[in-house]
């Protein structure tokens, strides 16, 4: 089984096409960074396999065997989505936060989990605190334990350094690499050193369309980020 | 599935966990080794319906938003309504459009509160964490339509006998029926338009000019429900002859308005949040 079997998807908002016919498969436990120039259908994709927008008629996006459309209830209980936005309550508690999505996820023995995952964050000492007093950096490990709570299968990354200073950053690099063995990952990224280091595959896409997907062992450094820079020339669709 | 697991393991020359990092130091956080498959619980759809309605009421008592901003406005709807019928003189019997007005005030302070209820899902992209779980859509739908007709009623609890005791008790053509039926009257509304409200807010959430939307979309979709409510709040309040008959068949068309409007809400929320 494949951790991602992306079959001809596309995704069309009106006349533009966000998604056009794009294909490729990612194994289990891969950390796949998507590189692209605004507009080239980054977000658009990680928002079809995280299953809150359907793709177009004609192509199959399927995650750990589950189609993104038909078995999308099901898909939910086993991604995690760590964004530029928190997708936090600012007043509620960091546990309140996390009791809350607990509930969602019908997780049980919450109270376990939440406690390892705060510890994890080191964010035990403000468990009590409301969100709405954390600084980004505090709120986006809070973000992360939130995205870890339910055992996800695979970790959905949308420009997760987008706003985070130096510091926060370091911490957030460090979460990835004790948490990376256990998930696989996709990441959308503008920051070609940080994608690059962190990835075991790349994709770059333009247009919607794949303009490269490869593994990280197999590519040259200088010549990838020739090939993005002539890629970000191509502009959005 | 032992295949999953096997292949779950595989690193795919990925960096070491171990490997030194520049925020090191850290104690390093050791995931248990299980997939979601091992540990995937049985959905309770009771459970997520009370975590949601938890969240909301927690959240407005911490903040007291929504209902402050809903009670103020009625109340400054009140004293517009008292400085308006102070120039009508004394031959205008305010109890004929009693009901009317009353249903004014509660449907403008509604369409307050039911902005307010889904702006709070957007400020950081709470929004998409509720839609990424894996929580009925109508499961959300029906949390957040009982969290609007509780503010909604909190509000009616006050403005109602505010209103019935300055502008309606002098009234000389007011010939009160009994109290429940005003009550009854109420819920059946309020029930109404807090859960078509609820569906409307969440369709013009992500436009432009949100509040227009919804203002716009409120009053056309909800007229009959109007109509038949402020008809029934006339005969309780106004109650000529024979107006026991009318309020029952008035009742019974906003009941028969609800059923329909919370079933359609109910089939079409899913496609509406996924639009």
């Amino acid at each position: 089984m494949q951790a991602l079997e992306v079959e001809h998807l596309s995704r069309v908002f009106g006349a533009r096409k966000a998604l056009d016919a794009l294909s490729f498969q990612l194994p289990v436990g891969a950390f796949l960074s998507i590189f692209g120039p605004n507009g080239a259908g980054k977000t658009t994709l990680l928002r079809v396999l995280s299953t809150l927008t359907p793709p177009s008629r004609g192509g199959t996006a399927k995650v750990f065997g589950y189609d993104v459309v038909a078995d999308a209830v099901e898909l939910r209980s086993r991604i995690g989505v760590i964004s530029h936005n928190p997708l936090l309550y600012p007043d509620l508690t960091a546990e309140e936060n996390l009791h809350f999505f607990a509930d969602l996820y019908c997780i049980e023995n919450p109270q376990t989990r939440i406690d390892e995952l705060l510890e994890a964050v080191e964010l035990k000492h403000r468990r009590l605190d409301l969100v709405r007093t954390f600084s980004r950096g505090m709120t986006q490990r809070l973000s992360i334990a939130r995205a870890l709570l339910p055992h996800p299968d695979i970790l959905f990354l949308d420009e997760p350094y987008s706003g985070l200073d130096p510091h926060a950053a370091d911490i957030l690099d460090s979460l990835l690499a004790q948490v990376r063995d256990r998930y696989t990952f996709v990441m959308v990224s503008h920051d070609l050193d940080k994608g690059l280091e962190l990835s075991s595959h790349v994709l770059i896409l333009a247009r919607g369309k794949k303009v490269l997907f490869e593994q990280r062992g197999d590519i040259d450094d200088t010549q990838f980020k020739q090939l993005y820079r002539d890629t970000v020339g191509l502009g959005v669709s | 599935m032992p295949e999953l697991r096997d292949d779950f393991r595989r690193k795919d020359s990925l960096p070491s966990a171990d490997a030194k990092h520049p925020a090191g130091g850290r104690r390093p956080f050791r995931e248990q080794s299980v997939s979601s498959m091992d540990v995937l619980p049985k959905i309770n759809s009771w459970r997520q319906f009370r975590a949601l309605l938890r969240k909301d009421i927690v959240m407005e008592l911490r903040t007291k938003e929504m209902i402050t901003s809903m009670g103020l406005y009625a109340l400054l709807v009140l004293v517009i309504y008292y400085v308006a019928l102070s120039q009508a003189g004394d031959n205008f019997d305010v109890g004929r459009i009693a009901a009317g007005l009353l249903l004014l005030v509660i449907v403008f302070t509604s369409m307050l509160g039911l902005n307010r209820s889904l702006v709070h899902e957007q400020d950081q992209g709470q929004l998409e964490a509720l839609l990424l779980s894996p929580v009925d859509r109508p499961i959300i739908f029906f949390a957040k339509a009982l969290t609007n007709l509780l503010f909604l009623g909190l509000v009616e609890l006050v403005v109602t006998p505010i209103f019935l005791l300055f502008f309606v008790a002098r009234s000389e053509s007011v010939q009160f029926g009994p109290a429940w039926m005003l009550v009854l009257a109420l819920l059946v509304g309020s029930i109404g338009i807090a859960g078509v409200g609820t569906l409307l807010a969440t369709m013009s959430v992500n436009t432009k000019g949100k509040d227009f939307v919804l203002a716009v979309l409120f009053i056309p979709v909800m007229y009959p429900l109007l109509m038949a409510i402020i008809a029934a709040l006339s005969a309780v309040i106004a109650g000529p002859l024979g107006w026991q008959t009318g309020y029952w068949q008035m009742l019974a068309v906003a009941v028969g308005y609800d059923v329909i409007m919370l079933t359609a809400a109910f089939g079409l929320y899913e496609f509406i949040l996924s639009v």
